[in-house]
């Protein structure tokens, strides 16, 4: 399995962990589109996910992912499946850690904010790595942002989406379940991922003690920072 | 090094000057201490974090400038509680608004004013090329307004209610925090657009000259 750090990729054709993600994943969203509780709020969740899926597909040839990327991006996008199906505010899992955790909400969108954050900084980490050639510090730190950035642009893109289409539904509206922090709350979950993510990345290279590691060029960085 | 030490630096030491003199004009009466105490701690972090790094990583004297007018535009906000800025009451009589609009504008400010410096910190510390230093520095400064979102409404949780909503300034609004982050996010796509342009225009400038000097080279 290729990780976002090796220098080579094995395409569709001879890859059968891919074949194997992308059949997983079709399957289990057609089982998932079948009912939902809600059809338009289904819909309506499920155009990024679309839209994701179709540029994975199109750049697969010029800029393939590694293995791990598409794992994460696999595991991620199931998640939004039942999510979606469920309108994520009545997913059967959150229901039930709610009794069990004597929680007072359905904290099931929560668990999918922070695996956006734990997961999708993967694949970020590794178009930054390959894309803009980052290095060192900013290697780690860059990632975590975009999660951040893409975490607020969420929540500002759910604000707009909300007041257009159903602005009478003011703080119930998109599983913010009344909660006036809720945004807040959705921003942190996906920080808290991706810190996890980036923590325990960093803890396998110091276990590893990887060679092919662009960890070695933080020298440069701090003579940078020393000109 | 790009800037010349403190001492030797008038345009440096007249940006202190003029923040220090506004900054504790601002602290004399504030209209709320506490309200002010609270706007004032990434003040104090950013100042100390500028001042101690200033002879290893001194900033181009354009950053300087624009981190002094935003640092300044902060100090006026947390002088009145950003609610009640004379400027933002005028605008929201002028423009029939119906709330002070000041805060948004400080955001918007934060995106537009920040870029730049966070830009030149990444490009010279990062050895990055091309259009990724224009989009890199959107993203953080997108980030860095979601993060104080959440550290603002941390705040608000943990002091008490009426002075979280005084510092949280969302005046009653519950889209509040995605309008600040459009804000920012707004200003930092409108700086970074602008330093693109500014820049691609100085380079086919330079390519003209160039041109130009190679025709009027005399022959060998």
């Amino acid at each position: 399995m290729t990780t976002s750090t090796a220098t080579e990729r094995v395409l569709f054709a001879e890859n059968v962990l891919l074949k194997a993600l992308l059949g997983w994943y079709v399957l289990f969203w057609a089982v998932m589109a079948i009912a939902p509780l809600d059809r338009p709020f289904w819909m309506l969740t499920n155009v990024l996910p679309f839209v994701l899926v179709a540029t994975l597909v199109a750049t697969h040839r010029a800029y393939p992912l590694s293995d791990v990327s598409y794992l994460v991006i696999t595991v991620f996008l199931t998640l939004h499946a039942i999510g979606a199906h469920y309108t994520y505010t009545n997913v059967p899992f959150g229901f039930w850690l709610e009794d069990v955790l004597g929680f007072h909400r359905n904290h099931f969108d929560r668990i999918v904010h922070f695996s956006f954050g734990f997961l999708i900084i993967y694949p970020f980490r590794e178009l930054l790595i390959r894309s803009a050639r980052i290095t060192g510090f900013w290697a780690y730190a860059l990632p975590v942002s975009t999660v951040m950035a893409c975490a607020g642009l969420w929540e500002v893109l759910e604000s707009w989406i909300a007041r257009m289409f159903r602005p009478e539904l003011g703080l119930n509206a998109l599983g913010a379940q009344g909660d006036i922090w809720d945004a807040q709350r959705d921003m942190a979950a996906a920080l808290y991922g991706a810190l996890l993510c980036t923590l325990l990345i960093v803890a396998a290279r110091q276990l590893l003690d990887d060679d092919d590691d662009d960890a070695e060029e933080e020298p440069e960085l701090e003579a940078a920072l020393g000109d | 090094m790009r800037t010349s030490p403190f001492w030797h630096n008038r345009l440096h030491q007249g940006l202190l000057g003029w923040y220090l003199l506004l900054w504790i004009a601002l602290a004399i009466s504030p209209v709320n201490r506490h309200d002010w105490l609270l706007e004032n701690l990434l003040t104090f972090l950013t100042v100390a974090l500028l001042i101690a790094t200033y002879r290893r990583f001194p900033f181009s004297d354009l950053s300087y400038i624009l981190i002094t007018i935003f640092m300044s535009l902060h100090a006026i906000g947390a002088h009145y509680t950003y609610e009640q800025v004379p400027l933002g009451f005028w605008l929201k009589d002028a423009l029939e608004l119906n709330r002070n609009h000041f805060d948004r504008i400080v955001h918007f400010a934060f995106g537009l004013l920040l870029a730049y410096p966070i830009r030149e910190l990444f490009v010279r510390t990062a050895h990055v090329r091309g259009s990724w230093t224009y989009i890199i520095p959107v993203v953080i400064l997108l980030a860095l307004s979601g993060f104080f979102e959440i550290i603002e409404a941390w705040v608000a949780q943990i002091v008490s209610p009426e002075l979280g909503d005084a510092y949280l300034g969302t005046q009653g609004d519950i889209w509040d925090a995605q309008k600040d982050m459009t804000a920012a996010f707004s200003g930092a796509v409108i700086s970074m657009g602008a330093a693109a342009i500014w820049s691609g225009r100085r380079r086919g400038r330079a390519a003209a000259r160039e041109g130009q000097r190679r025709r009027i080279l005399p022959p060998l």
